[in-house]
């Protein structure tokens, strides 16, 4: 398989699940806010938090409001990480390869971007249509999922979709993760409490885990119970662990994978390492910094054996040294990887 | 017949398939035996499941725009074009011996150069054209071919007789959609390919492959052929990756390939280098290595010219092919067949004035009015004058235009391209149109069957282009003599 080939797979597996974990994001956090009791300083920017765009936001409209807000994470394209940019570069990642996928998946990403061309602006606008089409938007993603993983033969191709899936979602788990966590603490300890459960319970619906951390863990909402479901639970599959484990079996199924196995392996050891009894701040902090960069290191690795290998001189046995081609210095076919998760805490 | 329109009897180009008589030809007998036995609802039903197959299979072309670029269905006409077997054999023959002369004349231009010297060819069209490179002289490609696919343009005037209008030996492109047209029509029409003696198309991607294959540098293994295509936004995007797709090779862009130190080339893979042994480009000269051509070039590949005149890959089609894709060159192929092969060419060629020549320059200067101009390097109908159509100012412009640079310029009498019935509403009526076949040489000639018959899809208009308004029907190869058609 080309790499270039390989690495749009990857990418568009990426786009596909940001759009989901944007839209769930969405969703859950207007159906919190109503929740809150009076008097808890968080709102609408902690989305911008989660998506790492507050200063592009910042020089694009100025002070946080709802619905600039969410016109500049739905529909406004000058925000990569917007849901509308996200299918976009799905789209046109997809377009190199339609002879690896079923036909239908191309007609069928093709109309999800339609769709979400033809409504994100105006339904960006109010509550009350924003709900719908996200939500429309999830079912379709949905669909598209559906689709591979019922006529998609479970080769190369299959794996590098897996990679992309895995790394994008695990890294949106840790962004919530950081970022709730980073919201709750400094509130007064009054409202700590109340406002944390409320916080988490939406944290849950929105990665569709409520359900599932009752059954898991507890009927009680407790910060650090839900941290460590989320980052450690080795069943649900938005989990950190969870993540890594499917992205070691795809790696297993790919040739040459030893490199960026030992990352994912290392990363996994450091996650079973981490504890969470005592949720303190700084320990927390650091834990989810590791995740974060240990999920940078395995998405350099997979770039570095399978994207773009001969960038080194990892083949220096080979006499086929590449020419050196200065017009393609800086040239990619996606969009380039969000290199830091967080923004500097105010 | 009362599908055809009044028009039908008023026009003085040549039918297709309708006689003077307003009856159909012999080969489009059975076609309206079936049409007229039809629901006139039934054409338009058909119709409607012709548009929606080319959306469900996503045959596009693709416009690039300001607002992002469109995936556009390309019109479609459900009446088919027809042949008859015996005539179409004439053509192809004519094609194999035009493609034939033409190769041996680029390899005689890059090394002997013995037509010049023989007195046949002019040295000055030489030193005059845009498309000789340098960097090819001396090189013998395999089987002495350059131009491994062609695609000649042909079209029929009034009195019948089909010509050649030219030869695209550059990187001809609409062999896709013929093949995609004949799987639509087999869906519209199964009766019919029950029924009649209609000859498949289907083998050209395996003749392309064995073509490009028979090319190989290395023996014994079995090839790597990829399709080099400039990416997605190209026009011809979806043909190229619906070739690869058929063939079972790589589709590449440039930043896929690398040349090695050791002058071969390879993919990038994910399992490291694969070394390339045959490329299909679908990329012009201009753009292929911006070590020898344009230095600016990101969509090709640095070092493959030297590569391919070291021969560890071969190119289709070669570096310098387009020698030959000269409007002054097209003058001389019948010269060319005659001095190559001793033959009489089997097609003729439009009739053409060189306005390099004094007498031809005078004839065509004082007959502006009545001919049609081109510029001998352009493609795509751009810089036309259409004599007959233009005003006396732009007549007089061109005028000046001529005499300038002589050399760059031809003109031909204009045709009355010939027409088919199309279907508009629930009526047929003429439309012009003309014929693209496809021709592959190597170590043996294939001429596709029929080939992409492009249709002007406004009432009069000669323009046949897909990027302006053109649209295209299926075309068949019918044979009478073995079976004839009779529909049960």
């Amino acid at each position: 398989m080309l790499s270039r080939v390989a690495e749009n797979l990857y990418w568009m597996a990426r786009y596909l699940e940001r759009t989901e974990d944007m839209a769930r994001l969405i969703n859950a956090t207007a159906l919190l806010l109503l929740d809150l009791p009076p008097g808890v300083q968080f709102g609408w920017d902690i989305l911008l938090q989660v998506a790492g765009v507050s200063e592009l936001y910042r020089e694009h409209y100025g002070p946080p409001e709802e619905t600039r807000i969410m016109r500049f994470l739905i529909a406004d394209e000058r925000n990569p990480s917007a849901v509308l940019s996200c299918i976009r570069q799905a789209r046109e990642n997809s377009r190199t390869f339609r002879d690896l996928l079923p036909a239908e998946f191309w007609e069928r990403i093709n109309a999800l971007f339609l769709f979400g061309r033809d409504h994100a602006s105006a339904s960006a606008a109010n509550r009350h249509d924003r709900y719908g089409f996200l939500n429309e938007l999830i079912a379709r993603r949905h669909a598209l999922v559906g689709l591979l993983v019922g006529s998609m033969s479970q080769d190369t191709a299959c794996q590098f979709v897996k990679l992309g899936n895995n790394v994008d979602r695990a890294d949106m788990t840790t962004r919530i993760v950081d970022v709730t966590t980073a919201a709750i603490l400094p509130q007064h300890d009054s409202l700590r409490e109340a406002g944390g459960e409320s916080l988490w319970v939406g944290v849950l619906r929105a990665m569709g885990a409520f359900e599932m951390y009752r059954r898991h863990v507890s009927v009680q909402v407790r910060s650090n119970q839900v941290v460590n479901f989320l980052l450690k639970n080795g069943k649900f599959p938005r989990t950190v662990k969870h993540c890594l484990g499917e992205m070691e079996v795809a790696l297993a199924l790919l040739p040459n994978s030893g490199a960026p196995l030992d990352m994912v392996r290392r990363a996994r050891k450091r996650l079973d390492a981490l504890r969470f009894d005592d949720l303190s701040p700084g320990l927390l902090h650091e834990g989810l910094d590791q995740a974060q960069k240990d999920l940078g290191t395995i998405h350099h690795a997979i770039h570095h054996e399978y994207f773009d290998p001969f960038a080194s001189n990892r083949h220096a046995g080979f006499s086929a040294e590449p020419r050196p081609n200065p017009q393609l210095e800086g040239r990619h076919v996606s969009a380039p990887f969000p290199q830091s998760f967080r923004e500097t805490s105010p | 017949m009362s599908l055809l329109s009044e028009s039908y009897g008023r026009q003085s180009a040549y039918d297709e398939l309708i006689d003077a008589q307003q009856q159909p030809r012999p080969a489009a007998k059975a076609l309206f035996a079936h049409l007229l036995r039809l629901d006139p609802s039934a054409l338009a039903a058909r119709r409607q499941s012709a548009e929606a197959a080319i959306l469900a299979m996503g045959i596009t072309f693709t416009v690039y725009t300001e607002a992002g670029n469109i995936d556009r269905a390309w019109p479609f006409d459900i009446i088919p074009r027809i042949l008859s077997r015996r005539e179409w054999e004439q053509i192809e023959a004519g094609l194999k011996q035009r493609l034939r002369a033409l190769n041996l004349f680029i390899d005689d231009l890059y090394n002997a150069q013995r037509i010049i010297n023989d007195g046949v060819f002019p040295c000055e069209v030489l030193e005059g054209s845009h498309h000789f490179r340098p960097a090819c002289v001396g090189i013998h490609p395999p089987f002495g071919v350059w131009a491994h696919i062609c695609g000649s343009d042909l079209v029929r005037d009034q009195d019948g007789t089909v010509y050649v209008l030219e030869d695209n030996l550059r990187v001809p492109s609409g062999v896709s959609y013929m093949l995609e047209n004949r799987q639509i029509m087999k869906r519209l029409f199964p009766e019919l390919f029950q029924g009649c003696r209609i000859l498949p198309v289907d083998d050209y991607t395996s003749r392309l492959y064995d073509t490009l294959a028979a090319l190989s540098p290395r023996t014994g293994e079995r090839p790597v052929v990829v399709v080099l295509t400039p990416g997605i936004y190209n026009s011809a995007y979806f043909e190229h990756s619906y070739l690869a797709q058929q063939m079972g090779s790589y589709l590449a862009e440039g930043a896929d390939l690398f040349v090695g130190q050791d002058d071969i080339v390879y993919l990038k893979t994910i399992t490291g280098p694969e070394r390339v042994d045959v490329i299909y480009r679908r990329i012009d000269y201009e753009y292929l290595d911006p070590e020898v051509c344009n230095p600016k070039s990101v969509l090709g590949v640095p070092g493959l010219i030297t590569a391919w005149r070291k021969g560890t890959v071969a190119i289709a089609n070669a570096p310098g092919a387009g020698v030959a894709d000269d409007k002054v060159v097209y003058a001389f192929v019948p010269e060319i067949i005659r001095y190559y092969l001793g033959e009489a060419p089997i097609l003729p060629n439009v009739p053409t004035y060189l306005c390099m020549r004094a007498a031809d320059l005078d004839y065509v200067l004082a007959h502006l009015d009545e001919l049609v101009v081109k510029p001998a390097n352009e493609s795509g109908g751009y810089g036309m004058l259409i004599g007959p159509r233009a005003t006396p100012e732009e007549r007089a412009r061109f005028a000046e235009l001529i005499r300038a640079d002589p050399r760059n310029y031809i003109a031909q009498p204009t045709l009355a391209l010939s027409t088919a019935p199309t279907l508009v509403g629930d009526h047929l009526e003429p439309r012009h149109l003309d014929l693209r076949p496809f021709i592959l040489q190597s170590d043996q000639l294939h001429v596709t069957t029929g080939g992409l018959t492009r249709v002007a899809m406004q009432p009069g208009s000669l323009v046949v282009n897909s990027s302006q308004g053109g649209g295209s029907k299926d075309t068949w190869i019918v044979d009478l003599e073995e079976a004839p058609c009779s529909l049960a």
